[in-house]
């Protein structure tokens, strides 16, 4: 499910799509990396990207905002704030002091590991899982089989920006867990 | 164990801090008897062990206490009801957590994640920093990485100005400008987008906490490089002990508490 389907948002989507950038060549030649950091410099788009999210997520119950390391730091503690919900920031190896519990994953090339506090989730609560950007889904599994393993329900991930040719939305659908994003973003060959 | 007393509205001294989970013991702290001066601006006279020990990095102290107090410490306006704002640096004051032995054996971490699985604390630090800025003209805050994102976007939201990420190295896409500083062994870096700020912006810089002062020092220059006022920075907890106030180049520094 995608912002601006019949819920009166297309003007506020229009005004934070205009915003984002696309950095070639980053972080390697031939990728186009997708940088939000443009919006984070215009506060009405900033704002409206939150609203969105929270307007969503406000009637949901949702207990915990789990963020992952290091944009979706960048949004998570602003919705969690809003809807009144815990915010758990789920980060790369040996950077959460204390008992954590870790999810190794898969990349292009090699694993990588996300980490979470012990403690900080308990069973029955329901979860949100935010980041940036959707790709291949690789890292928004390994923070839900986080949340899993400490028995929330995660309820949705939500990103602002998802990039559909790299299948993440069909990577969660196989996790049964559905995805909610702001913005798709879909390269089109030049002519 | 020292018990809770209450010296004046902006001092408050608290039992050694509570722990999410079992497993890692903590020696009872002891605290000297005397009483603490009424701002943490004024030097201590207590007989903790300011071992040198601020190994590698930001956070770390070896101080024989971790008493964490309550310190909105400025030369700045009072705050507008002494009695609610206590109720709410206390709670935070409560919320955080000390961790031993992290990153390494002897070294006390303040976690303020757990702060963050609270949410009126959390919105009572954020509300606090909101009444401070917002009616002083800011145009930017700019957080630094990682837990700077955290504190930083709300606050920014709150009082209507950008959000600038500072970055560690090759984060950032894009054409960037960079600050190194001095950690104890060997140097880090800082990274800020080209034309994320403008001459003449008033920036605020966010951290979670401020040690010795390197990193917020390093980001203080890379806004002024680029020709923006630092209005001030804010953190929610200070280590008095590292002197990181006195390196911020002669700018102000806000903090909630102070341990």
């Amino acid at each position: 499910m995608s912002a601006g389907e019949n819920d009166g948002s297309a003007d506020r989507i229009n005004g934070i799509k205009s915003t984002l950038r696309v950095v070639p060549d980053f972080p390697k030649p031939g990728i186009l990396f997708l940088d939000i950091t443009t919006l984070l410099l215009d506060p009405k788009a900033f704002k409206d990207t939150i609203d969105l999210f929270v307007e969503r997520y406000k009637q949901k119950d949702i207990s915990v905002v789990a963020g992952i390391e290091a944009r979706g730091f960048m949004f998570g503690p602003a919705i969690a704030l809003a809807i009144g919900a815990k915010f758990v920031p789920l980060r790369k190896p040996k950077k959460l002091p204390g008992e954590v519990i870790s999810e190794k994953y898969v990349l292009e090339y090699g694993t990588d590991c996300l980490e979470m506090h012990v403690g900080a989730v308990e069973p029955g609560e329901r979860a949100l899982v935010i980041d940036d950007l959707v790709a291949t889904g690789g890292t928004l599994c390994a923070a839900m089989n986080l949340l899993e393993r400490a028995g929330a329900v995660v309820v949705e991930c939500a990103c602002v920006i998802e990039v559909p040719d790299l299948k993440g939305r069909e990577r969660l659908r196989l996790h049964g867990k559905p995805l909610y994003v702001l913005i798709e973003s879909r390269f089109e060959p030049t002519s | 164990m020292m018990t809770l007393k209450t010296f004046n509205s902006d001092v408050v001294i608290l039992k050694p801090q509570r722990f999410l989970h079992s497993g890692n013991f903590v020696n009872p702290l002891k605290s000297p008897a005397h009483s603490f001066p009424s701002t943490c601006k004024k030097k201590q006279s207590i007989s903790a062990s300011t071992a040198p020990g601020a190994t590698g990095g930001r956070r770390y102290h070896t101080a024989a206490r971790t008493d964490l107090r309550p310190c909105c410490s400025s030369h700045m306006d009072a705050p507008v009801s002494d009695g609610i704002k206590d109720d709410r640096i206390h709670r935070i004051t409560s919320a955080i957590r000390v961790i031993p032995d992290f990153p390494k054996p002897g070294i006390l971490f303040q976690d303020i994640t757990t702060l963050l699985l609270d949410p009126v604390a959390f919105k009572d630090t954020i509300d606090l920093f909101v009444e401070r800025y917002k009616d002083k003209g800011i145009t930017v805050v700019a957080g630094v990485e990682a837990r700077g994102f955290i504190f930083g976007p709300p606050i920014a939201l709150a009082i209507g100005a950008k959000f600038v990420p500072m970055r560690k190295p090759n984060k950032l896409p894009g054409a960037v400008i960079s600050e190194e500083y001095s950690l104890e062994y060997g140097t880090d870096k800082i990274e800020m987008h080209v034309g994320a700020v403008e001459p003449g912006d008033r920036a605020l810089v966010i951290d979670d906490l401020i040690a010795t002062g390197g990193t917020l020092c390093a980001a203080i220059s890379l806004l002024e490089r680029v020709g923006a006022h630092v209005v001030e920075c804010a953190c929610v907890i200070e280590l008095p002990e590292l002197k990181g106030r006195d390196r911020l180049g002669g700018k102000p520094l806000f903090v909630l508490v102070s341990s």
